[in-house]
Formats: structure tokens, C-alpha cells, sequence
């Protein structure tokens, strides 16, 4: 077995000792090479948890390891690109790639970064402060890929973006991992912006783990039914369940063949999610924290 | 001070290290020239009160008691008080410099970092959060304390050359004057950096930390003075009942003494004054006595409230790097 | 060379959809044996979808013996598909009567809906329909 890029072992985190819990007992394990997603709604814990595999928060609870290490010792490994893509505003787009070489020696590739720069049709002279949301992220993502990082974690990375520039950088994103085997997390509240360049899923909600696995492995996992209003799904695992007349709809984990007059079909990952995240006391599937390893 | 603090190299491969000073600098450009341009006029006004203008005054002041009473006597006014003034403002200015380093560290150097996430950015680039402190902490003081010690260089240099000739010059124990000539600003400038690079990282708001530090260092200043008086033992001058307490300095306490040797306060400060005799010999007084420190304390007392404002100083960038490796996490391996 | 276009709204897994442009390029004889496939990094560029998406769709391929990959070199194209390269007589045939009928007033859905019924009776469905490529107990992998 090798190194995962991630294991988290009852992670938490509270920011102060009387305030909530920001991220609690949260346990899973991400293999490298492996595109995941990090989804669930605003608030859920999902810059948290990015933020302390980056090293940048010491999490309270738990334990976490990075590329085999602790986050702190893992940092030089690990690109991070935060939600804000905070970028220093007086320098110019040059200064800041610059930067990044300098800060990065005997890691840098200045050709990546030109190259997502350049796909931006941006004036390297150009102040930071005076680019657009959507630029600064490609400044940001440029400073992020260039390090070549083993692990790159990201916060919300599509949001300020256009349709075309979402899909460019997502296929230079999914080009780094094609090209060197690079472990990307990317976290997002839109489902469908990740459906297609992700393989793996870790879905956060109310700062737990509710589902994490392979997408393909959760998806077979899970059946969408429709049944006769009296039916007792027993003893399949139900996640959500609707009577609407005389039909009751669910979606469920089956745990052994289903009787043949049930209507069956496949769900879509982003039924799947809106089902955990609309039934908070819903189980989350153990066996499903362990898929994956 | 700071550099020994830096955490030890924690890739698994020896990389080379990052190249900060130049983008510190970069980012910290124009605060820079600010500070050179301030060191660089305050400097040359210091050298112009120090040459020209206390030539003028002592030679104004010279002409002015050649005069005697005489009213049809001219002598140069306008030198006098322009020394007095440009003395007053350069004295206040060099005091101030602390003040500005502290405003500078807080938001600037750390708080707009914090709250603008570049911080983050820095620590996720090959540069470790011990590492970026250590240089937001190490160039700096060396910068403040060559500006700082030049300024209280000159000063000290100015207020040398009017000793003696200029008659309004304020002597050596004037509390502005006794602060502006020696180590203690270069002290408190340093402890200003590191009281701003702490409250900016604990406050993580610009504007909160700038002000932050600048009150938090006059409160510190505010304390040194208060115990300016003890930090070195004084000197105590015994004088008879019908002179009054006597010994010119820095004042740290007065009274009358008993023949047994007891020291009381006074209830009034001279034999002469009629009822204050009596008074006096009700106590059993024998004597006044004064303690204070002469002007030969002068440099014992700089130092030692410098040592204790560097003291503070290294507690502030201690702090500074445990609240930040407590933030972000340690390295176990 | 194939340009893959990935529908996302077509409900047709993606890696799917890559085999079947593939054997449709083979089809039509844009990929000739000895072909290189693009490599994965360029189709993920191109398409943003993951590249293990890519990597399946290509072991799907391998594993049907239409393609080969080299280490090191790339997947290259084995053998063509079908007897219908773009310039084949029977092709010639269709586009005549293609033409013919658009002559006989018959509109494109006609066409298609004849096309079809004709497909249906002399090649009665084998593979599952590609709308739903996942039933509910179907195999994901």
C-alpha cells in the first residue's frame, strides 16, 4: 500500500475554546493521484480542512497526515491556492511569478507559469490590483502549479471565473495530473463544476465527513427506487425517502437484492449529494470511508 | 536577535533557501524611502542645529550679555529662538521615530499581511511561517536600530555643542533631552517593531494593529519612565536644616532625617520659613536629605532601561514565533 | 487524429463517450492502424474531464484489440472497425440514397426514423442502450 496523500484520523478543529466546532471527527483517507472533490455547502468545514492539510491551521483534535508526514513538514511538497487568492496588489503579475521563483527555488517552472499567465491574455506589467477576480486566480493557480507541487489543495478555485476560463484551467489542472501524477482537492459548493474532472469525493457537511470514497465506488453503492406507498425499505440503508400518493421514491444502499417490483435507476452524483445534505441525520456509509484505501 | 529563532530546514531535501530579503524589500519599497527620506532630513536638521544654528545662538546669546541692561542694546533674537524652536521640534521628532516603527510593524509588516491572506500565500510557498517571521522581524531591527542610533547620534552631537554656550540650552536631566541623547530610543524601537510584528499577527486587522502598537508602546515608555527613578541606585545629599534639600538631577525622593537616623517626609522644605522651624524640631528633625542621580548616572540609567526594553522586545518576538507555530502546527519529523 | 467532444448533459458516461468516438473515428476511417491516439494529458487539456476517465476509455479499447498502448511511445491504433471507411462503395450507395430521398421531400427526421427502423431489424440491439449505460444493479466500472 502506498503513502496516501491524505489520512485524517478524527480530525476536529474549533477556533477558540468555546466556539463550535468548525470540523469534527472527521476520518478519511485520500490516495494519491486521485482528483477529488471536497463538496458541501458554505460553512461546512471545507477551508478548514484544506487549510489544515496546507499546514496553515493547527487542527485541536486528530491527528492528519500529509504525504506521509505531518502538514508543517509536508508544506514545500503541497500547492495551496486560497479562497480569496490573496496576492500581493502592488506587485505586477512579472514580480509576482518572479516571486514565486525565489520563493520557490529548485522547484520552480517558470514555463507552466508563463503558460496559464499567458492563456489569460494578461499584461505581465500589469498591477495585481488592478486584475479582474477571474485573472487574479489565474495568477494564483500559476503560483500554485509552478512550485510542482505533489499535492495541490484549492479553495473554491473556479469561482471567479468565466465558463471558457473555468474550462481551460480545469483541463490545465487535469493536464498536471495527467502529466505527473499530481493529487488535486478541490473543494466547490456547485456539484456539477466537479463532476467531470473529479474521481473521488469527499462530501462535507456540518463539519463531518458524510461521504468519502471514489465517485464510481459511491455511485454503484447507491440506488434511486420507487415502491408502493406501505413498502418497508428495510433492511436496505435508506439516505432520503419521499412519499408523494401512492408512491414512496428514496434513495438507498442497498444491502442485498431488491424485490422485482421496485422501479429502479441510477442516481446521479448530484442527487447523491443533495440527499446527504438534505438528511443531515442520514448514516454516513462506513464502509464508504474505507473504499477508497 | 531574531535569526537564531528560525526553525530548522524541514524539506526532506536540501533545498536552497528562499530568497526573501528582496521581496521584503519590494513589498516593503516605499515604507523604506519614507523611513530614509525621515532619517535623512531629521539628520541634516540635527546637524544644522548642531552647527550653524548653535554658532548663532551662542553668539546672539554672547551679544546679549555683553549688553548688560542696557536698552538701546541690539543682539540677534531671532537666532535664539530659532534654535530654541528647531531644538524643541527635533528633540520630539527623534522621540517620535519609535512610535512610527511600531505603527509601521503593526500594520503594515504583519497586520495587512494577516488580514489580507498574503500571509498564507507566503507560508504555502516554499517559505515556512517561522522563516517569514524571522525576516519580518531580523532586517528590520538591524534597519531600525542603524536609523535610530544615527538619530540619537546627532542629536546627543547638537545638544553637546550648545553646552555651555547657549544659555537657554536645557540641561542633561530635562526629561526630553535625557531620552533623545541616549540608547533608550534605538531600545524602544526595537521593542516597537517586535510590539507592531505581534499585534498584527494577533490582531490580523491593519488599522487595529497599527494603533494597537503605538498605544502599547507609549504605555511601555509610560512604565520605563515611572521606574526610571530605581533602575540604578541613587545618590543622597544631607543638608542642614536652614538650607533646604539640596543635589540638582534627576529626583527621587526628599525629606527630613532624625538623629536616629529615620528618614520622614517633610511637612515643609526650609528652617528659614517662620513656624517650619518649629515644626521640624517637634519631628526631631536633624537634617533634609535628597535622593537623586547626578548627572554621572546618566548612562547607567540609559542603559538599563534599555535592557529592560529589549528584554520586552525579545519576550514580543518570542511570543510572535510560539503564537505562530501554535497557529499553523509544528513539524514532528 | 480524434477531437473528443465530451456532452455532459447527454447522460452517457464520459469514458463511454470517449470509446464510442473512438470507434467512430475508426469507423470512418479518420484513425488508420498505426494511428497515435492523443495522449491522455492532451485529451484531459482539451476536455477538462479526469484523466483516469481517459485511461479507462483507452483500457476499454485495449481490452476490445482496437488499440495498443507502447510504453513509453503512446496507444496507437491496431485495427480499423467495420467494412465502411469513408470512401467504400456502400457509403457511395447511402449518400445516393440520401440523396434520393431529400429529392423525395422527405424531411431529416424522416430520414433518420427510416434509418433507424431499417438499423433495428438487421441489427437487433446487443449492446445496452447508450441513454442508460448505468442501470441500477449495472456494473460501474
Amino acid at each position: 500500500m502506498t503513502v496516501p496523500a491524505i489520512e485524517a484520523d478524527a480530525l476536529g478543529k474549533r477556533f477558540g475554546r468555546r466556539a463550535a466546532w468548525a470540523l469534527r471527527d472527521c476520518s478519511f483517507r485520500l490516495p494519491t493521484g486521485r482528483v477529488c472533490a471536497v463538496v458541501g455547502p458554505n460553512g461546512a468545514g471545507k477551508s478548514t480542512l484544506l487549510a489544515i492539510a496546507a499546514g496553515l491551521l493547527a487542527p485541536t483534535d486528530g491527528t492528519i497526515t500529509v504525504l506521509g508526514t505531518d502538514p508543517a513538514s509536508a508544506r514545500p511538497r503541497v500547492g495551496f491556492v486560497d479562497q480569496d487568492k490573496p496576492l500581493y496588489p502592488q506587485l505586477t503579475v512579472d514580480e509576482t511569478l518572479r516571486m514565486g521563483a525565489d520563493l520557490n527555488p529548485g522547484r520552480w517552472d517558470a514555463d507552466t507559469a508563463r503558460r496559464i499567465v499567458a492563456g489569460g491574455d494578461l499584461d505581465p506589467g500589469k498591477r495585481i490590483r488592478a486584475l479582474s477576480g477571474g485573472q487574479r486566480t489565474r495568477v494564483a493557480l500559476a503560483l500554485a502549479l509552478a512550485k510542482r507541487p505533489e499535492l495541490l489543495l484549492l479553495d473554491e478555485p473556479m469561482a471567479d471565473l468565466d465558463p471558457l476560463a473555468r474550462h481551460e484551467l480545469m483541463g490545465v489542472l487535469m493536464g498536471q495530473a495527467a502529466a505527473h501524477g499530481t493529487t488535486i482537492v478541490m473543494s466547490s459548493h456547485v456539484v456539477a463544476e466537479l463532476e467531470d474532472s473529479c474521481d473521488h469525493l469527499l462530501l462535507v457537511g456540518g463539519g463531518r465527513v458524510r461521504l468519502a470514497g471514489e465517485i464510481d465506488d459511491l455511485l454503484a453503492a447507491h440506488t434511486r427506487v420507487s415502491a408502493p406507498a406501505a413498502t418497508d425499505l428495510a433492511p436496505h440503508d435508506v439516505v432520503e425517502s419521499r412519499t408523494t400518493g401512492r408512491q414512496v421514491s428514496a434513495l438507498i444502499r442497498p444491502s442485498g437484492p431488491l424485490p422485482g417490483d421496485w422501479s429502479t435507476g441510477a442516481p446521479s452524483l448530484e442527487e447523491l449529494v443533495l440527499s446527504y445534505l438534505r438528511n443531515p441525520e442520514a448514516l454516513t456509509p462506513a464502509d464508504t470511508l474505507e473504499a477508497a484505501v | 536577535m531574531t535569526a537564531t529563532l528560525t526553525a530548522p530546514a524541514t524539506t526532506d531535501r536540501p533545498a536552497p533557501s528562499p530568497r526573501q530579503l528582496r521581496w521584503l524589500y519590494r513589498l516593503h519599497r516605499p515604507a523604506l524611502l519614507t523611513g530614509a527620506a525621515i532619517t535623512l532630513l531629521l539628520g541634516a536638521a540635527l546637524l544644522w542645529l548642531g552647527g550653524p544654528l548653535t554658532d548663532a545662538s551662542a553668539a546672539a546669546w554672547k551679544e546679549y550679555n555683553a549688553c548688560g541692561f542696557s536698552p538701546t542694546c541690539a543682539y540677534d533674537q531671532s537666532s535664539i529662538l530659532l534654535y530654541k524652536d528647531v531644538y524643541n521640534y527635533t528633540t520630539f521628532a527623534v522621540l517620535a521615530v519609535p512610535f512610527l516603527v511600531a505603527a509601521w510593524a503593526g500594520g503594515s509588516l504583519t497586520g495587512r499581511e494577516m488580514e489580507s491572506g498574503t500571509a498564507r500565500l507566503a507560508w504555502t510557498q516554499s517559505v515556512s511561517p517561522a522563516r517569514w517571521l524571522a525576516s519580518r522581524l531580523a532586517f528590520p531591527a538591524v534597519l531600525t536600530a542603524a536609523a535610530t542610533g544615527l538619530l540619537v547620534w546627532l542629536h546627543r552631537l547638537a545638544w553637546t555643542a550648545a553646552d555651555g554656550r547657549v544659555d537657554t540650552a536645557l540641561s542633561w536631566d530635562h526629561f526630553p533631552t535625557f531620552y533623545a541623547n541616549g540608547t533608550v530610543p534605538v531600545a524602544l524601537a526595537l521593542a516597537g517593531l517586535a510590539v507592531g510584528v505581534l499585534t498584527g499577527l494577533l490582531l490580523r486587522r491593519a488599522m487595529a494593529a497599527l494603533a494597537t502598537a503605538a498605544v502599547v508602546l507609549g504605555a511601555l515608555w509610560a512604565a520605563v519612565h515611572a521606574a526610571l527613578p530605581h533602575l540604578w541606585p541613587a545618590v543622597t545629599e544631607v543638608s542642614r536644616l536652614g538650607e533646604g534639600p539640596l543635589g540638582s538631577g534627576i529626583w527621587v525622593g526628599e525629606g527630613i532625617l532624625t538623629a536616629d537616623g529615620d528618614r520622614l517626609a517633610a511637612p515643609c522644605l526650609s528652617g528659614g520659613i517662620p513656624g517650619c522651624g518649629s515644626t521640624l524640631a517637634d519631628l526631631g528633625a536633624v537634617s533634609f536629605y535628597r535622593d537623586f542621580h547626578p548627572a554621572a548616572h546618566y548612562w547607567p540609567l540609559q542603559l538599563v532601561a534599555s535592557g529592560a526594553l529589549l528584554l520586552v522586545a525579545v519576550l514580543a518576538a518570542l511570543t510572535a514565533f510560539r503564537l505562530l507555530r501554535h497557529r499553523t502546527g509544528k513539524t514532528t519529523g | 487524429m480524434v477531437d473528443y467532444r465530451i456532452d455532459r448533459r447527454s447522460g452517457v458516461a464520459t469514458y463511454v463517450q470517449i470509446v464510442q468516438q473512438t470507434k467512430q473515428a475508426l469507423r470512418l476511417g479518420l484513425l488508420e492502424p498505426g494511428d497515435k491516439l492523443p495522449t491522455a494529458r492532451e485529451v484531459v487539456e482539451a476536455t477538462a474531464v479526469n484523466p483516469n476517465t481517459v485511461l479507462k476509455a483507452y483500457r476499454e479499447l485495449e481490452r476490445e484489440g482496437l488499440v495498443e498502448a507502447r510504453r513509453g511511445l503512446g496507444t496507437f491504433v491496431r485495427r480499423s472497425l467495420g467494412a465502411a471507411p469513408a470512401d467504400s462503395p456502400l457509403r457511395a450507395e447511402l449518400e445516393d440514397w440520401a440523396a434520393r430521398a431529400r429529392a423525395a421531400g422527405l424531411e431529416r427526421e424522416d430520414v433518420a426514423a427510416l434509418f433507424t427502423a431499417v438499423l433495428e431489424t438487421h441489427y437487433p440491439a446487443r449492446t445496452p442502450d447508450p441513454a442508460h449505460p448505468k442501470t441500477s444493479q449495472g456494473d460501474p466500472s
